[in-house]
This record gives C-alpha cells, sequence and structure tokens, in this order.
C-alpha cells in the first residue's frame, strides 16, 4: 500500500547524512573560548574585532526587546554564517568556517529589518596552514612508523644469528654478535616498552627480583661473558627467539601519536644517561656505548620524523636540536673502534664526566618537542 | 515574550497550515482511516528535527551554515513538489467523488498513501530544524527565565489553534467552495515555499543575487509585526524579496492557477 513510505525514510537519512557531513568539528572552547556577542535593540557588541582563520564561532546573547539576527559577511555582502531569529532572552551559537584572512563584517538586524547594526570584523592567517600541520604530524607518524619497522626487519635475523651461535657452542662468534643485535633493539626500545610484558623477558637484567625468572639478552650475556655456557642456555636462546619474534608481530599494530613520537625520543636519551652511561646495562660485556649509539639513533629518528612540524612552529629548537646531537655524535666517535666501540671499562671518569653533560645538554631541547608538537 | 510568541507563531503556521489542509481533504472526502498516515509523518519529521538538534548538540557540533540553508531550501523546493502534486490529487479526487467513483477513488487513495506520509513529514521537517534549534536554546535559557520558552509554546500553540481554524473553516465549506478555496489556498502557499526555498539557496551561496531585491517593503510590514508574521507564516511573504524569488513566485502562479481553474473544474464542482 504505502509504496512511497520508503521514500520519506530515505529522504530521512539523506537528510541526516548531509548533516554529518558537513558538520564542523568539534568546537574548540579551550583558548580563549568562542567570541560573544551582546545584541539588543540597539547594539552589537562584538567581544573581539578579530580572528585568526578557520573555524570561528560566536555566541550570540539576544539582550533586547525585539527578535535578531547575525550575520558575518564577507566583501560584496557574500553570507559567510547567519542565525536567524535570536528571540528576546535567548543566546544562539553560529559556528562558521572562514578559510580565507581579510576584511569581514559582523551585523546584528533588530527586529530583522534594514541594513543592521555592522562593525568590521579582521580575520588573520589562512586556514590551509592548520591544515597542513595535521598532514605533516600524520606524515611524522607515518614515516617513523617506517623507521620502525626497518628496524624490526633487522632485529629479527640478527637476533636469529645470535641465537644460532649461542645454540652451536661458538662462544666468540656469539660475543660478536650481541651488541649487533642489541643494536636493532636499543634502537626501538621506547615502543618495544609499550608492550609491558616482552621487554623485560627480553631486555630484564639480573637484579634479584624475586619470581622473576631472568630470560633474555642480558642473561645469555651472562652466560657468554662470565658463567660460560649452561645447560639451558640453549632453551634460554630459543625463548629469546620467540620473544623477538611476538614482538615483530606485535609492532605493526602499535598507534604512534606524536606525542609518543616526542616523549619516546626523550625516554631513549633517559635511557642513556641511567643505563649506558653508568655502565650498568652490560655489566658482563661492557658494551654499553654500543647501545648507547643505537639509543641516540632511536632519539634521532623520532626527532627527525617530527622535525618538519617543529620548524614550523619553533624554528629556533630544530638548529639547537642538530647542534646537541652533532656534539654527542662528534664525543661518541672518539670511542670507536673499528665497527663498533671500545668497552666501557676503557673509559675514563672525565671520559664518562663529559659524555653525561652532553646527553644532558641534548636531553633539554629534546624535552620541549612534547610541548611543541601537542600545541 | 511577543518577540518569542511571533517566532513560535510563524514557524507553527508553516509547519501546521498544510497539515491542517491535508486532513481536512481526508476528513471531507471521508478517508479518515489515511489520517494515521499523517501523524506518522508529523511524528518521523519531529524525530528527525529533535534527533538532529540533541546529536548536534551532545557532540559539541554545528551544522555549517550552508549545510543548514541547502538542506531548508531543498526540502522546501520538494514540498512545493508535493504539494502541487496535492493540489491537483484533491481536484482529481473531488471529481470523481462528484461522479460516484468511490472505487476509483480508493485506488488513488491507495497510489497516494505513502505520498501522504512523506507530505506531512515534509510540511513539517521543512521548517523542524530550525524550530529544534530555537526550542533547544529556548529550553536552555529557562534556568534564567523561562519567559522565551513560555512564548515559544505559546506562539505555537496560537499557530495550531489557527491551523484548527482554517481546518474547521474548510470542513464547513461545501465541496465545491471547499476545492476551490482550499486549493487556491495551497497555491499560495506552494508559490511561497518555493520562493523561500530559492532565498535559502541565494544564502548558502548556490544561487546568485541576494542582494538584487525586486521590492522592499520592510517599512510598511515590519517583520516583527503581527500581520508581517501571518503574511510569513501563511504565504512565506518576505518584506525583502529578490527579483530570483519574487520570479519563481509569478511564474509558478501564473502556470499553476489556470491548471487548477480549468473548465472541467467548474463542471465537476457542478454536479457536487
Ligand atoms: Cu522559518
Amino acid at each position: 500500500m504505502s509504496r512511497r513510505t520508503p521514500a520519506a525514510v530515505g529522504l530521512a537519512v539523506l537528510g541526516l547524512a548531509m548533516a554529518g557531513c558537513t558538520s564542523t568539528a568539534p568546537v574548540d572552547t579551550g583558548a580563549g573560548g568562542p567570541i560573544t556577542v551582546a545584541a539588543a535593540d540597539d547594539a552589537c557588541d562584538v567581544s573581539t574585532a578579530e580572528a585568526p582563520a578557520g573555524t570561528i564561532s560566536f555566541d550570540i546573547t539576544n539582550g533586547g526587546s525585539k527578535v535578531t539576527e547575525f550575520y558575518l559577511y564577507a566583501t560584496g555582502g557574500r553570507i559567510m554564517g547567519e542565525v536567524e531569529n535570536i528571540g528576546p532572552g535567548l543566546s544562539r551559537q553560529l559556528i562558521v568556517e572562514v578559510p580565507e584572512g581579510g576584511a569581514y563584517e559582523t551585523v546584528c538586524k533588530p527586529g530583522m529589518v534594514g541594513d543592521g547594526i555592522r562593525s568590521a570584523f579582521t580575520v588573520t592567517g589562512s586556514a590551509e596552514r592548520s591544515v597542513d600541520t595535521d598532514t605533516r604530524l600524520a606524515e611524522a607518524t607515518a614515516g617513523y612508523a617506517r623507521y620502525v619497522n626497518s628496524q624490526v626487519e633487522a632485529l629479527v635475523p640478527k637476533t636469529q644469528e645470535f641465537v644460532d651461535a649461542v645454540k652451536a657452542g661458538d662462544v666468540e662468534g656469539a660475543k660478536a654478535l650481541y651488541p649487533v643485535a642489541r643494536t636493532y633493539w636499543e634502537r626501538i626500545e621506547p615502543v618495544a616498552e609499550s608492550f609491558g610484558d616482552i621487554d623485560p623477558r627480553i631486555d630484564g637484567r639480573d637484579d634479584g627480583e624475586p619470581g622473576v625468572e631472568f630470560t633474555g639478552f642480558h642473561r645469555l650475556e651472562r652466560d657468554l661473558w662470565q658463567d660460560g655456557l649452561q645447560p639451558d642456555s640453549s632453551s634460554i636462546a630459543d625463548r629469546l627467539m620467540a620473544d623477538i619474534t611476538e614482538l615483530a608481530g606485535r609492532v605493526p599494530s602499535v598507534e604512534l601519536t606524536p606525542l609518543a613520537l616526542a616523549n619516546g625520543a626523550k625516554e631513549l636519551l633517559d635511557e642513556v644517561a641511567t643505563g649506558k652511561i653508568t655502565g650498568e646495562e652490560d655489566r658482563y660485556s661492557h658494551t654499553d656505548l654500543w647501545d648507547f649509539r643505537a639509543n641516540i639513533d632511536g632519539s634521532q629518528g623520532a626527532i627527525a620524523a617530527l622535525r618538519p612540524v617543529i620548524d614550523e612552529r619553533d624554528p629556533e629548537l630544530g638548529p639547537l636540536l642538530d647542534e646537541r646531537f652533532a656534539a654527542v655524535d662528534a664525543l661518541l666517535e672518539n670511542y670507536r673502534d673499528g665497527d663498533g666501540f671500545v668497552l666501557y671499562t676503557a673509559l675514563t671518569p672525565d671520559d664518562v664526566k663529559a659524555m653525561t653533560e652532553a646527553v644532558d645538554a641534548l636531553g633539554e631541547p629534546v624535552s620541549q618537542v612534547a610541548g611543541v608538537v601537542s600545541s | 515574550m511577543l518577540g518569542n510568541l511571533l517566532i513560535g507563531l510563524r514557524e507553527g503556521l508553516e509547519a501546521a497550515l498544510v497539515v491542517s489542509i491535508l486532513i481536512a481533504f481526508l476528513v471531507r472526502t471521508d478517508r479518515r482511516s489515511a489520517l494515521p498516515k499523517v501523524w506518522l509523518g508529523v511524528g518521523i519529521a519531529v524525530a528527525i528535527s529533535v534527533g538532529v538538534t540533541l546529536v548536534l548538540t551532545l557532540t559539541q557540533q554545528a551544522l555549517t551554515f550552508e549545510a543548514q540553508e541547502t538542506f531548508g531550501g531543498v526540502l522546501s523546493i520538494v514540498a512545493v513538489g508535493f504539494v502541487t502534486w496535492m493540489i491537483f490529487w484533491m481536484r482529481k479526487a473531488g471529481r470523481s467523488m462528484s461522479s460516484e467513483l468511490r472505487g476509483k477513488m480508493e485506488e488513488a487513495l491507495a497510489m497516494g498513501s505513502g505520498a501522504v506520509v512523506l507530505m506531512a513529514a515534509l510540511a513539517v521537517g521543512r521548517e523542524g530544524l530550525e524550530t529544534a534549534f530555537f526550542f533547544f536554546a529556548a529550553a536552555q535559557a529557562a534556568g534564567q527565565s523561562t519567559e522565551p520558552l513560555t512564548g515559544f509554546l505559546l506562539g505555537i500553540a496560537i499557530a495550531v489553534a489557527i491551523a484548527y481554524l482554517i481546518y474547521r473553516g474548510a470542513v464547513t465549506l461545501n465541496m465545491g467552495k471547499f476545492f476551490t478555496v482550499t486549493g487556491g489556498l495551497l497555491i499560495f502557499v506552494a508559490a511561497g515555499i518555493l520562493a523561500y526555498g530559492m532565498h535559502d539557496l541565494q544564502e548558502a551561496g548556490i544561487l546568485p543575487g541576494l542582494n538584487t531585491l525586486a521590492f522592499d517593503v520592510s517599512a510598511a510590514v515590519p517583520p516583527d509585526s503581527w500581520y508581517g508574521v501571518l503574511l510569513k507564516g501563511i504565504f512565506n511573504f518576505s518584506p525583502a524579496t529578490t527579483v530570483i524569488e519574487a520570479t519563481v513566485w509569478v511564474a509558478y502562479v501564473a502556470v499553476v492557477l489556470p491548471l487548477f481553474l480549468r473548465p472541467q473544474r467548474v463542471r465537476a464542482t457542478a454536479t457536487a
């Protein structure tokens, strides 16, 4: 019978869909909040005569006795937005997209007639800038994700080589492979740490925590350098490989945010300061400088991904970061030995002090990055 | 108080007028069984209007201005199509009734029963979103002062009362006059809705000429006067009318009115 009823429903859905795809982004009520307009029968007081391009919102309150309307006009009388039927005693909101800076006019029309009460309104800048920033932030996380994936791709086979050497009883070969495999791990440690369960199994140290089984890289380090290979060394090696494989499978699902990148860059420097510079991390092999180098690489990778956004928002921060990273790099290069580095035991207290100072100096601008990308 | 009352009156009339004539027609032609379809259409429109307003408010979003105007404009133009269809449907049904062709009449209603739902939905939905926004603002202000809300609801109540009077008047007319008067009224209502829809599209920037006025009688007919409100509520008359609005209004009336008043019409009512 009612063959056309579906059409009615269809029209309604169309209306809702239209409402959905042309609605504005959530209104930012922070930082200054919306512009208030006090409308009356003979007044139209706009709280500010200037706003940056983008989404501009007006809160109009009609304190008069006549029904009023509020308009934002562009030059030539083009309506950017309007709210009609603002009854006496009522507040209505106008949210309008203004992509271009320039001269505009705000107008109240008490009684809904005539030219109304007009004031000049200036829109500054262009909204394209913020769109660009969003795109750059998305590119930053995508770029860092590629970096992480490339490290994981190397981590798996390098760990396999190390594990194979351990299981073959090739102590010298395993010792040579140990810092190499760890390099890829240390570069992406903040991402790995986001899996709270995996990190302790792979990178835990024998700090005698009761109930926690000592496994992973450092357990094999102790076997190789101090205790000699144990009856269970092979099975520990297998578990390390299984854990690394699990990590590799889970990394692609990590949701990276610009803020996580910035915090990760800082965490890596903290790792250097608390573990590597003190020689605590690799207490049997003393290959701490390899990890040091990898942590700095990882931090630099995250900062590099964010660099376009940093340059846009704080032009002085980027060059400062470059300078401080270069100072740490230069210092580290003094301790290079072939493909790797000298052992931690070869460092003098003065060497350690110089490196501590360089890392602290680097940590200062790196810690500013989170604030810059999240503002 | 008065300002908000007049808004309620105008929005209420815009929504209720077509519905009341539709109901009068169904009652006059003994089709009360189709009345639930009218209320279904009204209910759908109200639910959508309130739903959209609530969703937008709860999610702290707002329709962009262009979307609101495009929505209103497109809905108005679709509504004109249905009102026009209703005018000729009534005319044909009135004729077949006078010829005692009741079987064919039922057939016509069967064809049109979905359209009855849709028409009631359009008549109310066209103004519904705007009204819901206004109602929401008035309800939020109710903490400080219930005056705006009271005025607005009073205005809607008066609109419903006027729509009811039009309905009563239509029902008491004899059959011949009923079709001529309500049909003629609907032609002018539809012409006004069409012009109003054009105005919305001009405001949305889809059509040009927003500031090219055909006439401006705002001084003689202030939009916030009671007669300005009635003219706007019933005929969508705008005191400041653009050239495009005036053109489509004249074109619509010039085409539809002669068709409606064609000679068969006279013969049909003569035998009623
Ligand atoms: Cu309206």
